[in-house]
């Protein structure tokens, strides 16, 4: 095994967390630098606030235009296209209207509110990298697009001649290389750790309670949409989804809680587990025999957790 | 054919046992390494200023933050850039940073030099900060280092984004 003595590690502020850049090697410095640029460039062509995103210039378009986008915001918004379709709807990309009625997002200049009814289906994607909007719908990547740039980080990284290394985005990590230790934090107490056993090759995404305001019932409420009910989500539970990308275990995240009852049989048609940490223990999905993968499934180790899963 | 389930795990027979971490740390870089990182084959040269109560009153109108340190760590490099250390307290994290400013005033870089976090009383005790500004991985405090990457952790970045509009305040009102 290789020793992560030597490892670079540096930290940034970015995508509105720290998120952290870490590499064995020779070329390590250069190659976390051009990892940091790739990761900004994600960031200004997604963000939901920036005028001039990809994503701000959509919402604000006129409906049935296409529009022009960068090739990776095409590549996240077919992911989230798909992850909507197979989640029927429980992941869902054009929620930024409600975020915005929520106070989680600011209001964008003149974009004229969306539809109440504007779901995923009223986004299309065309050829050469162009999309358009049926209906007036605010689409918001905040549940994606981190997890993705965490992957196209971490690309960099190998790019650059790494080939040991990890990207965690406040949480969202992908490991390749060296086996890393990873640990989850509780949802109720950020002081105490799960380990959960090592990582290659790996992405890991939580989705949890620490950090948010308490209400005064003990529930808290996050920048999460259940997009049926059409409110924010409260929840006491963190949910943890390991992955063979950043991007599915980031969205995925937020499939498992909104669609607690479905997702067993989403989860392994992209090769990924989840562990749910709450007041009533630790709940594993297991691993299914019949699992179509978009991806090659996980190397990952738990530590203890081989029973179970 | 097995379908996949949720399979619930009594607390009595946990398989991951919670580890209890009172204190978590990570240093990424010292203050010269920083600067050769911000301003590579650059030459800095220190200009600590120290701000009078006008000033600060003055940057904190301008940011709307607390000027906390009237002391600001400060260099000015050969092709008119600045550079500047500069500290965030959080209710659990306290986070040194550096500002890396070019000639206009805009900002070049921002790199984190120190993260620590805490959940006794400690991140807002002077004592206990001390211990790491300027440190390098050596700091003698007592962390488990196994602990690295951390997920579920959705730390927000706002103390430096605050602090970073303070810093930009303060090149307006006391660097140029």
């Amino acid at each position: 095994m290789k020793s992560l003595s030597n490892e670079i590690r540096r930290a940034r502020p970015l995508l509105g967390t720290l998120v952290e850049v870490g590499a064995l090697g020779e070329n390590a410095a250069p190659a976390i630098e051009a990892a940091f640029r790739e990761i900004e460039i994600i960031h200004r062509l997604m963000s939901f606030h920036e005028i001039d995103s990809d994503i701000a210039r959509l919402n604000r378009a006129p409906l049935l235009t296409a529009q022009q986008v960068d090739a990776r915001t095409y590549e996240v918004l077919s992911w989230a296209q798909k992850i909507s379709a197979l989640s029927d709807g429980a992941f869902d990309i054009t929620v930024g209207g409600k975020l915005v009625a929520a106070g989680f997002l600011p209001k964008p200049e003149d974009a004229e509110w969306p539809s109440e009814e504007a779901n995923f289906r009223d986004l299309s994607l065309l050829s050469d990298n162009r999309v358009l909007l049926r209906r007036r719908a605010w689409v918001d990547l905040g549940g994606i697009a981190k997890g993705y740039a965490v992957d196209r980080a971490a690309a960099t990284l190998k790019r650059n001649g790494v080939d040991s290394g990890i990207v965690n985005a406040g949480g969202d990590l992908y490991a390749f290389g060296a086996p890393q230790p990873i640990h989850i934090r509780h949802p109720e107490d950020a002081s105490q750790l799960f380990s959960l056993g090592t990582l290659t090759d790996a992405a890991v995404a939580s989705s949890s309670g620490c950090f948010t305001e308490r209400r005064e019932d003990g529930s808290s409420a996050d920048p999460l949409v259940e997009p049926r009910r059409n409110t924010t989500v409260r929840w006491q539970q963190s949910v943890t989804v390991v992955a063979p990308r950043c991007l599915i275990a980031d969205a995925l995240t937020k499939v498992v809680r909104l669609a607690p009852r479905r997702a067993p049989k989403i989860l392994p048609q992209f090769g990924a587990q989840a562990i749910i940490i709450d007041g009533r223990g630790v709940r594993c999905i297991a691993q299914s025999a019949r699992r179509r993968s978009l991806g090659n499934p996980p190397r990952f180790r738990p530590a203890q957790m081989q029973e179970i899963i | 054919m097995r379908t996949a389930q949720w399979t619930w795990l009594p607390a009595a027979c946990l398989p991951v046992a919670a580890i209890s971490i009172p204190a978590y740390a990570a240093t990424y870089l010292t203050v010269e390494q920083a600067q050769q990182a911000i301003f590579p084959g650059e030459k800095l040269a220190p200009a600590n200023i120290t701000l009078t109560n006008e000033q600060a009153r003055e940057i904190a109108r301008r940011s709307d933050a607390n000027v906390r340190h009237k002391d600001i760590k400060l260099w000015k490099v050969a092709n008119g850039g600045f550079f500047v250390v500069d500290e965030v307290v959080g209710k659990h994290e306290f986070i040194t940073y550096a500002v890396g400013l070019n000639a206009d005033g805009t900002v070049k870089q921002i790199e984190i030099l120190t993260y620590r976090e805490s959940y006794g009383y400690e991140v807002r005790n002077a004592d206990w900060r001390a211990q790491f500004v300027g440190k390098n991985a050596a700091a003698p405090l007592k962390l488990n280092t196994d602990i690295k990457n951390i997920s579920g952790a959705t730390l927000s970045c706002r103390h430096i984004a605050d602090g970073v509009k303070r810093v930009l305040a303060t090149y307006e009102v006391a660097f140029k």
